[in-house]
């Protein structure tokens, strides 16, 4: 389907590649579909497009890229809400809120979109503890984007498979 | 606003799926067990503003196409670099 957007203009989606909201995005619960759109695979930036609204759009990145050791828990009857069968079939987002400085670059380590790639099926969970902050800034670690500290084939390859 | 005086151990029910017991009172705190079901999402009421709030002013992000993001990404790796 062709979809109207304010960021990127008109663009052809599969809609049959969209991810259905189980519960929305907080603060957009009434959006329901939403398409990943990678624009450069050199950049691990992402855009979760909403089909439902052409403007709004959120960065999103995969959260292991900033914070390897990122363990979040997924409660019980929200691996039932998802139907999720196996570790496998889970990809996780952060949503980022870019800032001009870079150093006040931060993504929601607090709230991961929760995606099961089998069934198409997401919801932005809130973690239980809070051990992971809504704004973790990406300059926090030592970590530099685009080394071999993550394994940034398989990141694009399974962003590519979303 | 509905206000209900409940007893230890006594409950609430909220339409036909959700029941509120009243756990224990420790000082100021309370502890609440909550039984809904799993497409009833339950939060901390000021978690889920601050996480509201958050998503809200990650969307007004608005550039136009990718070439801001990609400024920003760069710059991002920049600076890793020096640290």
């Amino acid at each position: 389907m062709r979809l109207s957007t304010t960021r990127f203009g008109d663009i052809d989606i599969d809609e049959s590649r969209a991810i259905m909201m189980k519960a929305g995005i907080l603060g957009f619960e009434h959006l329901k579909r939403y398409v990943l759109l990678v624009q450069d695979e050199e950049i691990l930036f992402w855009w979760f497009q909403s089909v439902d609204d052409g403007s709004v759009a959120f960065v999103v990145i995969n959260p292991f890229v900033i914070k390897p050791d990122y363990k979040p828990i997924i409660q019980d009857n929200d691996v039932e809400l998802l139907e999720i069968e196996s570790p496998e079939d889970v990809i996780l987002m952060s949503i980022v809120t870019i800032r001009s400085d870079p150093f006040r670059v931060t993504a929601n380590l607090r709230a991961p979109i929760v995606i099961n790639l089998k069934k198409r099926l997401a919801k932005q969970i809130i973690l239980d503890k809070p051990d992971y902050p809504i704004q973790y800034s990406m300059m926090d670690n030592k970590l530099i984007l685009g080394e071999e500290s993550y394994k940034k084939e398989e990141i694009i390859a399974s962003a590519l498979s979303i | 606003m509905l206000i209900l005086t409940r007893k230890l151990g006594e409950s609430i029910r909220i339409a036909d799926e959700i029941k509120v017991t009243f756990l224990e009172i420790r000082g100021k705190q309370v502890s609440i067990g909550i039984d809904a079901p799993k497409h009833v999402s339950v939060h901390r009421e000021e978690v889920y503003q601050m996480i509201q709030e958050q998503n809200i002013f990650a969307a007004q992000y608005d550039v136009l196409g990718d070439k801001k993001l990609s400024h920003i990404w760069d710059r991002l790796k920049k600076e890793k670099e020096k640290i």
